[in-house]
Parts: C-alpha cells; structure tokens; sequence
C-alpha cells in the first residue's frame, strides 16, 4: 500500500514526465521536410513489401496447383504420415463396425440354433407348434393359470 | 486482420516518434531511419496479417529490438557499458525537489508569443539532450511509458522485463531529468 507521500510523489512524477513528453510531441511536428518525406517513402516501401509477399504466395499455389483436388484444408505443413494420421481413425471406425456385424451375425446364429435343436431334441413334436388345436390349448392353459 | 490502408496509417501515425525515439538511442539521424525502415518492413512482412489492434505492441517490440540490433552490429563499446549507469545508487538526489520544476508548470498554458516559441524550442532542445544522457534502459522505459503513452504492463512485455522494473526504470529516468533540467535552470 502507497501512503499519501508516496502517492504525491508518483502523482508528481507521472505530471513531470507527461509534460515533458508533451514537449517531445511538439518537436515531432517540426521535423525537417527531407526527414518527413524520407520516413513516407520508407513507409510507402514496407507497406509494398506487404503486397508483393501476397502476390508471391499466390503465385506459388498457382504454380503448384496444376490439377484441381479437394485437399485437407491447407496442404502446407500437412505430410503423409499428417495424413494417414487423419484417416486412420476412420478406419478403425469401419474395421470395428465391421468386426460387431460378424460377432452379432454369429450370435443370432448360435442362439437360432440352440432353440432348434432344443425343439428338435423336445418331447413335443415340432409339428405341433403349426397346430391350431395345440395353440388354443396353450392359451386356455395360460388363462387358466392367470385366473388361479 | 489490418488492411493495407490500415497499416499505412498505422505507420504514418508512429513514424515520427519512432525516428525520434530512435535518434535519442543512437544519436545518427541515418542510422535512426534505417532503423524505422528497418522496422517498418519487419512489421509489413512478417506480421501485416495481424488485427490492427496488435501492430502497436508488435511495432514497439521490434522497434525496441531492430535498435537493439544496430547496436550489436555496432559493437560500440559505449552502447555495451552504458546500462552500467543504471547499477548507481537510485538514493544520491535527495536534495532536488520534483515539485520545483513543476511550479510553473500552469504558466505555460495560453498563447503564444514568438519569443515563447524560441524558449519552447530551447526546452525541448535541452530536454532531447538530457534524454539520450539517460541509460538505454531507463530512456527506453521512459519513453514508451510516457511518450508512447503504453501502460505499465504494456511496457514491461515490450521491454521483455517485469512491472517492476518498468516503474524503477521511469522513477529513475524522471529523477535524473528533472535534476539535469533544474541545473539547467529549466523548469516545465
């Protein structure tokens, strides 16, 4: 924390050192015309500098691009290892989509086959199951059963 | 990012206290624009697809460096011992009172007369030379803080150094100019 002799103190300095910068901001106006005129030919020159590096870059792209592909964005920086990089994942993503298929496929088999030979190696016939008799019976069974 | 409209008027509106800033660094006019150029161009090539709002900071830091680098092409044995000064005892001006080169300092406002404008003139004269009697430190602290009219942290990220030593810095170059301006009889 500042006390107020400390605080005057930088009040002072900071007016001091305004009013003499505002000293330096009036001299700048009055530099000498050789000097003013050799700092807007500078500045004329930088701010071509600027354009030309424009220019260069689309130049190099055009003279890169002799065919027209869809690229990854901006292809500078970007190797094959950047991109077999990008597109592995997807095909992590196909191969493992692909590898549930095959598992779920196996399964539905398995479990088909296990009701199958379930009712093959059955008491009841699997014939019955298409009887029309045999179904009413099952149902008055299960009504039966609900009602108890 | 600053068009090119915009980074001329951002060069336009800097080029003037650059050079100065510069001369008071290096005391040669040609060296000075060289070193503007120099800048100018930095900036325009390397950062003129910058937002508008950061050429300022950028065009400071690289003002700051672009000198930097003359005097190390330079290897002017002055320029390398220079900071030395800044090593001194800060507490060796307790008689000079800051206040009393303020006094007059409401005088100064109203018009103008020609003999005014010749002791103005005089005033900064005196004051340009007792700037680049600073130490580059404390020159460059001052004048980006005061002149450039950047902040404190402003400044310490430009000067690649802390807060702290930006306000040491500007404490400093205040209490040196405004003793070496007493003496002179100058009072702002």
């Amino acid at each position: 924390m500042m006390n107020s002799t400390q605080r005057n103190a930088a009040v002072l300095q900071d007016r001091f050192a305004l009013k003499t910068a505002s000293y330096l901001s009036a001299g700048t106006a009055e530099l000498p015309r050789d000097i003013s005129e050799r700092l807007r030919a500078a500045r004329a020159q930088a701010v071509s500098q600027r354009k030309i590096a424009k220019t260069q870059t689309v130049s190099h792209v055009v003279q890169a691009g002799g065919s027209a592909a869809l690229t990854w964005g901006n292809d500078e920086g970007l190797s094959w290892w950047g991109r077999i990089g990008a597109v592995l994942p997807l095909i992590a993503l196909v191969v493992g989509l692909l590898a549930i298929n095959s598992f779920q496929s196996d399964n539905r088999a398995q479990e088909i086959a296990e009701v199958d030979s379930a009712l093959l190696t059955d008491e009841l016939p699997p014939a019955a199951f298409a009887d029309p008799g045999f179904i009413q019976f099952l149902k008055i069974n299960r009504q039966a059963a609900a009602v108890q | 990012m600053a068009t090119e409209l915009e980074l001329s008027d951002f060069l336009k509106s800097v080029e003037k206290r650059a050079f100065k800033r510069s001369i008071y660094h290096v005391r040669d006019e040609e060296a000075a624009l060289d070193i503007v150029q120099d800048s100018m161009m930095k900036l325009a090539q390397h950062y003129g697809d910058k937002p508008a709002a950061e050429l300022p900071m950028l065009f400071q830091r690289i003002l700051s460096n672009t000198t930097l680098d003359w005097f190390r092409r330079r290897k002017t044995r002055n320029a390398l011992f220079s900071n030395m000064s800044e090593f001194s005892a800060a507490g060796d001006d307790g008689d000079f009172d800051l206040l009393e080169t303020l006094e007059s300092l409401t005088n100064s406002e109203g018009t103008e007369s020609s003999q005014d404008a010749t002791e103005r003139a005089q005033t900064l004269h005196e004051i340009e030379l007792e700037i680049m009697e600073l130490p580059d430190r404390q020159r460059e602290a001052f004048l980006m803080r005061y002149w450039e009219e950047m902040d404190v942290a402003e400044t310490a990220a430009a000067m690649g150094c802390s807060e702290g030593s930006v306000k040491t810095h500007c404490s400093r170059a205040v209490h040196a100019l405004s003793k070496a301006l007493s003496a002179k009889g100058i009072k702002l």
